[in-house]
């Protein structure tokens, strides 16, 4: 089963189509990253998943089910745009939005404590929300989002506004909550925080997608294309070899993209001109990934 | 329908908790307790000082002149605050001489007013002509006794001229007028005073007012809730947990709550303080029900047409535009309610009851003003506006799915049009 079904899911506003024919399966149990510039449709994807915009054409399910309605207790979304009542307490928020998700009371006594701790916010849980930190109220809308125990949790960019602690602290529940099986989809800006969590990535760019594979494939994919040498003397032969076709010197170090060619044979070419005292295959961040391919897809369209 | 009613108990207590709530919910049984405290004080009460009053007459039938300077001592002697002072232009021989005279000094502002009476007054079909010029508001009341003051002068001189005895006729035209309301026994029966006319007048208009406010104010804490709702942006959050329905009707349910305890603690404040100040309002028990019926179907109507309103304005400003046709409409009860309570079965009182947003407004105050409203024009007022919530209910419903996600720029209509249509 899957725990997200979008098939040839479309999204116009006006002339603008923000989602154009995208076609997704999200496995159970995963961690996605869901990546993409600003404007591409991520969130527009995102809420038609929650069934808060409906698509123009196309067919969505959710935990095997077409009726998102009916699984909604079921599924944990924090949206972009975060927000909760001013004038509530912590605790009354945490209970409220755990009540509507159809969290019985009983339950609720114990998880509403047991997640304002979590979340560092017991000793804030009878303060009104609106005097709260920006960062206390995004962990406590956290904590909202997973009150109900959700086998789906969506979250969208759910790091923005946090310092490095924090951000670890969400970091951590989000892998506990992958080792107890269950499935996220998050969207960020935070490369490094994606590659330390995704099993998949989702790239979509100007609402379609151009990336959808295990963070382990795409990187292999990429790696073999940089690597990073350092030599002794003269340096200037390395742009002519065949099999190079860029350089970028920091210092000693060249930094040599390669085109589709082997590095052993690039090393050995090396050996033959001059001394190699450091030579290092380049793993591509997800930093880089994204760049290059927003950029190549950029550069197709125009 | 446990979500719902989960919604239903956030929206209740956390309005019921917010400052203008209470405040309005304490502040109007204080306000018609000292309106229905003060009526009964203000028919006693004396005009205040004012400068005097230069008026000039002009008498060309020349046998009045002991009766004006009579009646203007009179009244100047009882009101030494507030003056007339009389001089007389007497014609010599060009009657319109001194009349051109006297109206260029009420034009150099010399005069206040001008008066001319005809030669044939006393006798004949002449009569008492008033000038002024550019006259001030604040001088009508003035105005109106100097006529009075002009008007006994000449009867005066007429019971004169008849030799009639004014004292005798005085005698005989006092008829005093004492009213009683009879109540269930013979140890009920309660004089009316003059206020209690007014109370008769003023229940039905009460009763009217208590729908307009529950209405207007409720629908007000609607329209607030959902913009903060919009603008906080938690709408998204609670769309991840319940549908748009679901929100809505929770609102609707939650509000609907407020407004019938308000309600509930004004009645109690208005009859309390009527019972303390003895007054008799004849409220009967089918006109409770009655009253319940209107008020929830009307409620229902305003708070469906409110959550469509709010759902497509990011700001309480916004929704001002928006807002004005539906109060323009509301408030024409409010404006007509002399004439309803006049004639509550009249044309103007029938045709309203079937216009949706003030039908409970006016039947309420057709049926308060105690009128035999005939039974099947109740049935149908009912049917209608039942039919006119859904109907309003079901286009807020779509409308508020899309516009409460949209940010910036309000829809046209034309666009919520096109909302509508979709499935």
């Amino acid at each position: 089963m899957n725990a997200v079904l979008l098939d040839n899911v479309c999204k116009s506003f006006g002339k603008l189509n923000a989602v154009d024919n995208l076609s997704v399966q999200v496995s159970v149990g995963r961690v996605y990253g869901f990546l993409g510039p600003n404007g591409a449709g991520k969130t527009t994807t995102i809420r038609m998943i929650m069934n808060i915009i409906r698509p123009d054409s196309g067919h969505i399910e959710i935990l095997g089910d077409g009726q998102i309605e009916q699984v909604k207790s079921r599924i944990g979304y924090m949206p972009e745009e975060r927000g909760l009542y001013r004038k509530m307490t912590a605790r009354k928020v945490l209970t409220y939005f755990g009540a509507i998700k159809g969290v019985n009371d009983k339950e609720l006594a114990q998880r509403v404590p047991q997640w304002l701790d979590r979340v560092e916010l017991a000793d804030w849980a009878d303060k009104k929300v609106e005097e709260l930190s920006r960062g206390m109220h995004q962990k406590l809308q956290f904590a909202v989002t997973v009150i109900n125990n959700p086998e789906l949790v969506i979250l969208d960019e759910p790091f923005s506004g946090l310092d490095p602690l924090n951000q670890d602290l969400i970091k951590n529940i989000i892998l506990e909550m992958r080792n107890e099986g269950k499935t996220i989809i998050f969207s960020t800006h935070v490369m490094h925080e994606a590659e330390k969590l995704c099993d998949f990535i989702l790239l979509i760019n100007k609402g379609k997608l151009i990336l959808d594979d295990t963070l382990d494939n795409v990187r292999s994919r990429q790696s073999a294309h940089t690597v990073s040498v350092e030599l002794e003397g003269d340096t200037a032969f390395v742009e002519n070899l065949p099999m190079v076709t860029a350089v970028k010197s920091e210092g000693n170090r060249l930094d040599v993209t390669l085109a589709d060619a082997d590095t052993q044979e690039f090393l050995k070419a090396l050996m033959q001109r001059a001394r190699v005292r450091a030579f290092e295959v380049k793993v591509p961040s997800l930093h880089e990934i994204f760049v290059n391919l927003v950029g190549a897809s950029d550069a197709e369209d125009s | 329908m446990q979500r719902i009613l989960k919604i239903a108990r956030r929206e209740f207590v956390e309005t019921a908790k917010t400052k203008t709530f209470i405040i309005g919910v304490l502040m109007a049984p204080v306000i018609i307790g000292a309106i229905i405290f003060f009526t009964s004080r203000i028919a006693g009460d004396k005009a205040g000082p004012r400068p005097p009053i230069q008026v000039a007459v002009t008498d060309l039938s020349k046998q009045l002149a002991e009766n004006f300077e009579i009646s203007f001592d009179d009244y100047n002697k009882g009101n030494p605050n507030r003056q007339f002072l009389l001089q007389h232009l007497d014609a010599q021989q060009d009657a319109n001489a001194v009349q051109i005279q006297g109206k260029t000094r009420l034009r150099n502002d010399k005069l206040d007013a001008y008066v001319v009476l005809d030669q044939d007054i006393l006798e004949g079909p002449g009569k008492i002509r008033f000038y002024t010029h550019k006259p001030k508001p604040t001088d009508f009341d003035a105005y109106l006794t100097i006529e009075n003051l002009f008007r006994k002068a000449v009867e005066n001189r007429r019971y004169q001229i008849e030799k009639l005895d004014q004292d005798l006729i005085a005698k005989l035209r006092y008829v005093p007028i004492e009213r009683v309301e009879i109540g269930s026994a013979d140890d009920k029966e309660q004089i009316q005073t003059p206020i209690q006319g007014i109370v008769n007048m003023m229940v039905p208009f009460f009763f009217m007012y208590l729908i307009f406010l529950g209405m207007v104010g409720t629908g007000q804490q609607m329209l607030g809730s959902i913009i903060e709702e919009k603008g906080s942006r938690i709408i998204e959050v609670l769309l991840s947990a319940v549908s748009p329905f679901q929100l809505m009707a929770g609102k609707i349910l939650g509000l609907a709550g407020i407004g019938i305890t308000v309600m509930a603690l004004w009645f109690a404040a208005a009859y309390a303080a009527a019972c303390w100040q003895g007054l008799n309002v004849g409220v009967t028990p089918q006109l409770m029900v009655y009253f319940v019926i209107y008020y929830i179907l009307g409620f229902l109507f305003f708070s469906a047409v409110l959550t469509g309103i709010g759902s497509v304005c990011n700001t309480i400003k916004e929704t001002q535009s928006l807002m004005m046709p539906v109060m323009l409409i509301s408030i024409i009860p409010m404006i007509a309610w002399f004439k309803l309570v006049q004639s509550p079965n009249g044309t103007m009182a029938r045709v309203l009851s079937f216009v949706p947003p003030v039908t409970p407004m006016v039947m309420v105050l057709r049926l308060a003003s105690g009128a035999d409203v005939w039974f099947v024009e109740i049935g149908a007022s009912i049917l209608l506006l039942a039919v006119a919530v859904l109907v309003v209910t079901w286009a807020a419903a779509k409308i508020f799915r899309t516009g409460i996600l949209m940010y910036g720029k309000k829809p046209g209509f034309f666009e919520i049009l096109r909302w509508l249509r979709q499935s």
